[in-house]
């Protein structure tokens, strides 16, 4: 088996580091490859989530006119795609969804805000009455707003052709799994345009997320990464940040970050919400009304 | 007329205001109030999710032409969510630090090199 063959198969991706890196690692095999041929296994276990990253993975090959050939799915992983409708854009048959558990997977123009909204209703407000059901409204609320801030990220700065989303419910363990993708320029040559500094992917990361940090000029900004990650903490979810060689992670651990070994063309935020929070994010703030300017 | 309300739901035309470029639209009428010398309520009613990327270009920016006395004694809210709230205070107090010092950012990245 050539070594080309040993990494086009993908095994028990879900969301660890090493699974960013095993993406990374197919994505920087083929890369500069053209009316190639790529083929490719997937092998227990692959989280539903990363469908989104995959996903931005395939469309850059597909962009350089390579056909993508899936020679082996698992039969689990196959229902899982089947039914994110992640292989209605890669070739397949489309299905019917009986998985209530499933956030679809889903391709958007930066511009498509109004199919992303009709996306979070059907997909987080009104599907998986279920899991819903047990989660508050302030909490509900509370993630909503949080994956937009993510979304409107995108939009504005990653300068993609596409934002990709995907997520999955977890009733039995209580957590809802949420990613955002796109294929833009990564926070480095985002940050470092802006300001004419040479930083590197995770000091790029880790000062985007601290309060007050944006790249906009002339407007100010920099609060909605910093707000997730207060709401993060609170909730014990946990938020995962892959840009270029980068890698963030947030959780009951603290703050951590590492370098991968290659780069992914783009951004992956990919956030994890526990559906068991009770706090009671309706409570009144001590902000009054006529003292916010 | 010395007032004037601008109803957000009715001017982005959605109960989200989650874009950037829609909070550019409330700002621009808040910008044109303002220049008529009249004071302005802006009503959050209906308004389900708010993004600090709308409320950024929708008030924040203001800071940029306005001293904050003038926007304190001619701007309130009226109808807004608690989250919200919470979201347009570091909103605001965001704003009012980066324009007192534009060259904190470019600071704060050299300290990390």
């Amino acid at each position: 088996m050539t070594l080309q063959n040993q990494m086009n198969k993908l095994v028990k991706i879900d969301n660890t580091f090493e699974s960013f890196q095993s993406l990374i690692d197919f994505y920087e095999n083929h890369k500069d490859m053209q009316f190639g041929e790529i083929h490719l296994e997937l092998r227990p276990l692959f989280a539903a989530n990363m469908s989104a990253a995959l996903g931005a993975v395939l469309d850059k090959f597909i962009s350089n006119l390579n056909a993508i050939h899936f020679d082996y799915v698992s039969p689990e992983i196959e229902v899982i795609l089947s039914n994110n409708d992640f292989f209605t854009y890669f070739g397949k048959s489309r299905l019917i969804d009986t998985n209530t558990n499933t956030i679809k997977f889903q391709k958007l123009k930066p511009t498509d805000g109004k199919y992303f909204k009709k996306y979070v209703i059907e997909e987080l407000l009104e599907g998986h009455i279920a899991d819903l059901t047990r989660m508050s409204n302030g909490l509900k609320e509370r993630i909503i707003e949080a994956i937009y801030e993510i979304f409107v990220n995108a939009q504005i700065h990653s300068e993609t052709k596409f934002i990709y989303t995907c997520g999955q419910f977890f009733p039995n363990k209580n957590k809802v799994e949420f990613t955002i993708v796109d294929t833009g320029i990564g926070f480095r040559e985002k940050i470092n345009n802006r300001f004419g500094s040479k930083l590197k992917a995770t000091q790029a990361i880790k000062w985007a997320v601290e309060d007050k940090k944006t790249t906009k000029e002339g407007i100010s900004g920099g609060i909605g990464l910093s707000l997730l990650k207060e709401f993060v903490e609170v909730n014990n979810g946990k938020m995962q940040i892959v840009s270029n060689d980068g890698f963030y992670q947030f959780d009951d651990d603290g703050e951590s970050l590492k370098m991968f070994d290659g780069e992914f063309p783009g951004t992956i935020v990919n956030l994890q919400f526990r559906t068991d929070d009770f706090n009671n994010y309706t409570l009144k703030s001590e902000i009054s009304i006529n003292d916010i300017f | 007329m010395d007032n004037a309300t601008i109803n957000i739901v009715n001017t982005i035309g959605d109960v989200y205001g989650v874009e950037a470029e829609d909070g550019q639209k409330v700002f621009e009428l808040i910008i044109r109030s303002f220049t008529k010398k009249k004071k302005v309520t802006l009503s959050f009613r209906n308004i389900e999710i708010l993004t600090t990327a709308f409320l950024n270009t929708a008030v924040g920016q203001l800071y940029k032409d306005f001293p904050e006395e003038y926007i304190k004694d001619n701007l309130r809210v009226a109808d807004i969510s608690e989250s919200g709230k919470v979201a347009l205070k570091r909103v605001v107090d965001t704003a009012k630090l980066y324009y007192k010092d534009p060259e904190a950012l470019k600071r704060s990245i050299e300290e990390i090199i």
